[in-house]
């Protein structure tokens, strides 16, 4: 602890001591607590406490009978914790202190018990010493196992979870001895402490009581999931018929908890594959569980490396039956696969889909998303029943639009349900993108293209359902298969796009924002992806799409604004920006398209259409755009001017990056990647330095880095003392090739700048600079030494220890009424 | 048993990141989802950790619900639905969706700009969340699912600051936000009607406070500006973009107007246009007065108030200057700071709270010599003031909205523990309904008794009308009938109806007893003198003899045997249909006593 926070403990200590000091902010304890587990962490706890005795003091006046708030109690029993973690310390504290805060004398048997904070902070504090084996010792004899035990069914949701992880934590502290040295296989021999841990659990086990059972489980999953060390496989041992005969209720209890206990057990190697009989409980809680129930698990047993392909089989039934239900029930053949036509018949998951609307909302939903996220993975079941799947998806689509007629009474019941259900659509969408991964049978993908196209032309589709199904269009349109050596489109694809695009350039006219951005998003992935295909850009030409999108950047809504210029960026970039060429405006509409996105540049009231221009002109230099490249000097001194102004310091950012590009193409090309790595360049420039920098130098590219080192946004100085850095960096080998002039008056006078601007003054544009001059300049500068301090955070004095003494201690006494008014 | 569960994730007794849980009727609710300005790790967000462990969010949680635009209120949102995961539906007053953005925006320009944060929400994952919105009118009654619906209520506090009412069936709880009673210069009051839920959920920030007048705090305010201008002094004003700064703004222009005074007024570029679009755009939601003079003079187009350049801080002479953000944390509020600090004649003016680790906390708890970056010291000779002008409802306040809806129990939230302590109290003596006040992980369960609407078949109706009693409202009237349960439907019908709805036959069934008569008669004798004593008792009911020597009375059926060993006893059976259970216990009872001695 430096010596300057040792001074201001004492008075702390005594602040927050004294009842009648309420505690400035609730921050502040938890902060304090920070700095001292860092303090602890890199030293002795003892020597704290011996060098800082008010610490103890405080400790030992927590315990007096006074009306101290809860707040403060509970942070001294955290603390007294993290000191007791190292054993010396503990046991310095251990003779009265400890078992006076921790045991029965203490808050436990107090008043102060009843808040919340307080039962917390006990248990942190015990979570925090039980580090060492005299910690075990002492939570025996203070009796405080029993009262964790009682804390599992606390009415905070808090203190009952932090009590189940301090158990986990005991029973595996009190096992490390033994698994060390040989792990008996008798739980008799056990530790006393883990005796009664696992005592508690399997008395838990037997109880009727659910919320019993629940901690039970639930400690056993933390445990396993943790801990993998031999001992926890005789636990298992033990446990596992107990577990095994909640199975035998009806209904299962704590059904959530027993799924998440059998899986952790399944994912630890050494559980699994000891032979008491984990796959048969496996496979026989699959059976017992209600379909909604069993999804989880079955989707857990499917994620596993190693498990039986039985089980496997079974679990790949289970979550596909409520699935292969709607193919029945809409008198669809469920496939050839064996795997879903074994699904169809179970009578419990079809009363599960119709029992409700929410059960079957439900009960799909979950599904649907237990697919989604097994679709992708290598384990996956194999053979993968794409095309029943689509079908399902497919199907539940049209029976939430209600274009499915079903004959059979199933079929109906299921189509009055979800009719207009979102939740639904909204999941089969996700789910229907996922399986664009693998492809389907022609007439399915034509069903799936319908499908899509029905949402995107449907008044009813809500914005959430329009984006998603965006997205899965967009998604099937790159799977669809392609000629080899052509990413163009294939003719189906293209058919659709077809039809797709009037029904985009509706939606880019929607009356919902959300609407048009998402229009916009889906326009800007089929650009990128296709905007140099022959088959796309025709169709995309023939449609009013390119012309509404211009229109959009102007529309009231900034996202839709920005995401206008993106696209509207992107197309010209591919040459699909047409607009017709009027006599007035002789030369092309690249221009016009320029001079609007700098007039959005310049005049736009919100950041992100801003922000999109740069990103749209730093792509346009790099690509070296007709436009740009035509006079890029003045297009340069043009966006610079502009960007160096903004209020937002990302536009300004972009800025630099923009002026890092147009350095990178001025000084040649380099080799390395990371245009910040300090490294001598490969590649000299071509002609002389003074002339080659003479360009930055007329974009007046210095005048904005040079300012930009003292702005008030720290990512700005960062970024321009990267970018002068580099390129110190790379003209230092031809330093010798100039005539630098250091004692010039120029030089001087940009130096004066610097330091006003530092000092925050504005003060006068610098005017023209000579390349010499900012070569000076950037020798005279420190950068290193403003780059070390841009490094830290611009509230790194706040944030210091020091600074935290201070404010709780300045905050005495001036607390007014209103402390707790946030805004 | 049903119930409505509450477990505030934050605002439980403590004023960070509002984020309550309700159950209610089977479905799930969040209601705000906060962050706090105080921590600069994962504190800063509710710990979502217990949600997630019941399985999928989006499975779990039926909505989210957010009351207002304030970080505290709506921060952590983003972070919920990108990175936790959360892909269900949003609800929020159209003002509220189109200001949170902005805010979050300017949040995580500071996160990244001052701390350097790189794993924080990104921009794209605001409009992500944004584009998840479902936005709401006013007392508009919103159908989040068949069952589960939603409305809200004017709360003042803020531009487009709602209260929301919860209800599913006949069960709703109330979720107040922040609210303000008393109208200010540019918003109303909040308002509810008589909507009596079953729970009332209300922020207490003011909770054992009756603020003083709101005009004597205004003139104080303006008389320091005065003060500090008329002496030559320069006054910064840090305000979050949105928000009290409006309030303030019309303040000093009304007052610099009425004055005369030629000082600048400054107000950081960008913000007073962007203030002013959605001022307008939303003028339903500020108070009669700037509605009404809106077509005349928009009040928010300020003659005084002008935008601010970075140069003009240097400039001599006095001025005002609104700057973000808030709490002197960063960006230009911060810089025009660091610059005016050393002069005593320059004023700064913390209009709200500000978190431990700003350089607004630290001025506000009286630290003069503040250092900053590479060991400088800055000392601070400017004069510091601290005027709260946010707008909660103070305890009186409290009290009148809990008046005003009538709930069957109140929650307080948003506040501090002592305090909420004194207004529990306070609200238990006075309208004698139960008060709570969880910490943050605690549950609050509250049984319910739902009432379950039952549908009539018209037959019965006609039924009960042809006995000429005509219905009425008020008076609680019984009616036999069979309880259909179909469909998630409850029906009451006929007998005769339901029998032939459900296709089934009718079996009589009859209660039996015996009575034992001391009475050495003959069989015959003995239901004679039944008949005559029940014919005296019973008088308005129909008594009948009948031929075979058994009596009736309606459809209770008395006949007299012989005791098969003792002759001096007889044995009376009774018999009657569950109809006339009444009737029939009452004369079994009769009978047991005996028949009366005159008759002998």
């Amino acid at each position: 602890m430096d010596p300057e926070c040792s001074q201001l403990l004492p008075a702390l200590c005594a602040v927050l001591a004294d009842p009648r000091q309420p505690v400035a902010d609730d921050t502040c304890l938890e902060k304090l607590l920070d700095w001292f587990k860092t303090i602890t962490k890199a030293g002795s706890s003892l020597l704290l406490l011996q060098e800082n005795p008010c610490l103890v003091e405080l400790l030992c006046h927590v315990l007096k009978p006074q009306d101290l708030s809860s707040r403060v109690l509970s942070f001294s029993l955290r603390l007294a914790g993290v000191f007791a973690a190292q054993e010396d310390c503990f046991q310095y504290l251990q003779g009265e202190l400890l078992p006076r805060l921790f045991g029965e004398p203490g808050p436990l048997g107090g008043a102060a018990w009843t808040a919340p904070s307080v039962r917390s902070g006990w248990i942190q504090g015990l979570r925090s010493l039980a580090q060492h084996p005299s910690a075990l010792h002492f939570l025996a004899d203070c009796g405080a196992v029993d009262t964790i035990f009682s804390l599992q069914g606390d009415s905070s949701l808090f203190v009952a979870s932090a009590a189940g992880q301090l158990l986990v934590h005991i029973l595996g502290l009190s096992m490390q001895g033994l698994a060390e040295g040989h792990p008996s296989l008798q739980a008799g021999d056990w530790p006393v402490c883990a005796q009664k841990i696992v005592g508690h659990i399997e008395e838990s086990l037997h109880s009727t009581a659910v919320p019993q059972i629940t901690q039970a489980l639930n400690v056993l999953t933390t445990t396993f999931g943790h801990c993998h060390d031999p001992w926890t496989q005789v636990l298992w041992v033990r446990l596992s018929p107990l577990v095994g005969s909640l199975l035998e209720k009806d209904p299962v209890p704590a059904a959530h908890s027993l799924v998440d206990l059998l899986l952790s057990v399944a994912r630890s190697p050494g559980l699994s594959s000891s032979s008491c009989g984990l796959w048969e409980t496996l496979a026989q809680t699959l059976n017992h569980l209600s379909p909604t129930q069993a999804g989880p698990l079955a989707l857990g047993i499917l994620k596993l490396q190693d498990c039986p392909q039985v089980l496997r089989a079974q679990a790949f039934v289970i979550l596909l039956q409520p699935l292969a239900c709607v193919l029945k029930a809409t008198g669809q053949d469920p496939g050839p696969s064996d795997v879903l036509d074994s699904a169809t018949g179970d009578s419990l998951t079809v009363d599960a889909l119709l029992s409700s609307k929410a059960a079957c909302v439900g009960l799909l939903c979950r599904t649907l998303a237990h697919l989604e996220l097994l679709q992708p993975l290598p384990q996956r079941p194999c053979p993968w029943p794409q095309e029943p799947l689509l079908g399902a998806a497919v199907t539940l689509l049209q029976l939430c639009r209600g274009s499915a007629s079903p004959a059979s009474d199933v079929g109906r019941h299921l189509c009055a349900l979800l009719l207009g259900c979102v939740r639904v659509q909204r999941a089969a969408l996700d789910f229907l993108g996922t399986l664009s991964q693998e492809t389907g049978p022609q007439e399915l993908v034509t069903e799936v293209f319908a499908v899509l196209l029905e949402y995107l032309r449907s008044p009813d589709s809500s914005p959430t359902v329009l984006k998603k199904a965006f997205q899965a269009t967009f998604r099937w349109l790159l799977s669809s298969p392609k000629t080899p050596g052509c990413c163009d489109l294939e003719p189906h694809a293209l058919l659709v796009l077809r039809e797709l695009l009037p029904v985009l350039q509706k939606r880019l006219c929607s009356p919902c924002w959300e609407v048009r951005d998402s229009g916009l998003e889906f326009l800007t992935q089929m650009t990128r992806h296709w905007g140099g295909q022959a088959g796309f850009r025709h169709a995309l030409l023939a449609s009013e799409v390119p012309k509404l999108t211009e229109q959009l950047l102007r529309d009231p809504e900034s996202y839709v604004r920005a995401s206008a210029v993106t696209v509207m960026g992107q197309l010209s970039s591919q040459g699909l920006h047409v607009t017709p060429v009027s006599p007035e405006h002789p030369g092309g509409q690249q221009k016009s398209l320029l001079v609007e996105l700098l007039h959005i540049l310049s005049t736009d009231s919100e950041g992100f259409p801003r922000r999109a221009v740069m990103q749209v002109f730093t792509q346009w230099l790099r690509d070296h755009h007709a436009d740009v490249a035509g006079d890029t000097e003045q297009f340069m001194a043009r966006v610079l001017q502009v960007a160096s102004q903004d209020l937002d310091w990302e536009v300004r950012a972009q800025g630099l990056e923009l002026a890092l590009v147009f350095l990178e193409q001025t000084l040649g090309q380099f080799h390395s990647h990371c245009p910040y790595a300090v490294t001598p360049p490969v590649a000299a420039p071509a002609g002389p330095l003074a002339q080659a920098l003479q360009p930055l130098c007329r974009v007046r590219l210095f005048e904005f880095a040079f300012r930009a080192l003292f702005d008030c946004d720290r990512p700005v100085a960062q970024k321009s003392c990267d970018l002068l850095l580099f390129l110190r960096a790379k003209t230092a080998s031809s330093s010798g090739s100039l005539q630098e002039s250091r004692s010039g008056p120029d030089v001087a006078s940009v130096e004066a700048a610097l330091q006003r601007w530092q000092a925050g003054d504005q003060g006068q544009p610098l005017g023209d600079l000579e390349p010499e001059v900012v070569l000076a300049v950037l020798r005279s500068v420190d950068l290193e030494g403003l780059r070390g301090a841009l490094a830290e955070g611009s509230d790194h004095m706040e944030k210091s220890p020091q600074s935290l003494l201070q404010d709780m201690l300045a905050t005495v006494g001036v607390l007014g009424e209103n402390e707790a008014d946030c805004y | 048993m049903p119930e409505i569960r509450v477990t505030p994730l934050g605002a439980g007794q403590d004023v960070g990141r509002s984020c309550i849980l309700v159950s209610i009727a089977g479905k799930n609710v969040m209601l705000d989802c906060g962050m706090h300005m105080g921590f600069n790790d994962d504190r800063r967000f509710p710990d979502f950790s217990y949600i997630t462990r019941n399985g999928r969010l989006t499975d779990f949680l039926d909505c989210v619900i957010i009351s207002h635009f304030h970080l505290d209120h709506c921060g952590a949102l983003p972070y919920f639905s990108e990175m936790v995961g959360y892909d269900g539906p949003i609800y929020m007053t159209h003002p509220t969706q189109a200001i949170c953005p902005i805010l979050l925006e300017d949040y995580r320009k500071i996160a990244v700009d001052k701390k350097g944060e790189a794993n924080f929400f990104t921009s794209q994952m605001i409009k992500d969340c944004m584009k998840k919105v479902v936005a709401v009118h006013l007392h508009q009654t919103v159908q989040v699912d068949d069952e589960l619906e939603i409305k809200a209520y004017y709360a003042g506090h803020v531009l487009g600051a709602a209260m929301f009412q919860i209800k599913v069936g006949s069960e709703s709880v109330v979720y107040t936000g922040d609210y303000n009673m008393t109208p200010d210069r540019h918003l109303g009051a909040a308002w509810i009607d008589k909507c009596r839920p079953n729970l009332l959920i209300t922020e207490s920030t003011y909770a054992t406070t009756i603020r003083d007048s709101k005009r004597c705090r205004e003139r104080d305010f303006l008389k320091k500006v005065h003060e500090a201008v008329e002496r030559g002094g320069k006054v910064l004003i840090p305000v979050f973009a949105l928000g009290r700064a409006q309030e303030l703004c019309i303040l000093l222009e009304t007052f610099w107007e009425r004055m005369n005074l030629k000082a600048p007024i400054y107000f950081s570029t960008g913000l007073t246009e962007k203030a002013n679009h959605y001022y307008k755009l939303f003028i339903t939601w500020t108070n009669q007065k700037i509605r009404k003079t809106f077509v005349q003079r928009n009040m928010f187009e300020f003659k005084h108030i002008k935008a601010f350049d970075r140069a003009f801080a240097d400039n001599p002479g006095p001025m005002v200057v609104f700057a973000t953000p808030g709490m002197l944390h960063a960006g230009q509020s911060l810089q025009i700071f660091r610059k005016w600090a050393g002069n005593e004649k320059n004023m700064v003016i913390m209009p709200g709270y500000c978190v431990q680790g700003t350089v607004g906390h630290k001025i506000l708890s009286g630290q003069r010599k503040l250092e900053m970056e590479g060991r400088q010291v800055l000392e601070v000779k400017m004069q510091v003031e601290y005027m709260s002008f946010s707008a909660h409802a103070d305890a009186k306040g409290i009290m009148q909205l809990v008046g005003q809806a009538e709930p069957e129990s109140v929650l307080l939230v948003h506040g501090e523990a002592k305090k909420m302590e004194f207004l529990k109290q306070k609200i238990e003596q006075e309208f004698r309904v139960n008060c709570y006040m969880p910490a943050n992980g605690e549950t609050v369960t509250l049984p319910t008794s739902p009432s379950i609407p039952v549908g009539i078949s018209l037959g019965l109706l006609k039924r009960e009308m042809a006995q000429g009693l005509l219905p009425d409202a008020k008076k609680p009237r019984l009616l036999h009938g069979t309880l259909i349960m179909k469909d998630s439907n409850f029906r009451l019908v006929s007998s005769e109806q339901a029998l032939k709805e459900l296709g089934l036959a009718e079996h009589q069934l009859r209660f039996t007893c015996r009575v034992h008569l001391h009475d050495p008669r003959k069989e015959q004798e003995t239901a004679m003198r039944v008949y005559s004593h029940l014919k005296s008792v019973l008088k308005d009911h129909c008594v009948q003899h009948l031929p075979d020597g058994s009596v009736t009375v309606e459809s209770i059926l008395i006949q007299a045997a012989a005791h098969s060993e003792d002759p001096g006893t007889k044995v009376l059976l009774v018999s009657w249909t569950y109809q006339d259970e009444e009737l029939g216990s009452y004369l079994t009872s009769l009978l047991k006593k005996g028949l009366p001695q005159a008759s002998s």
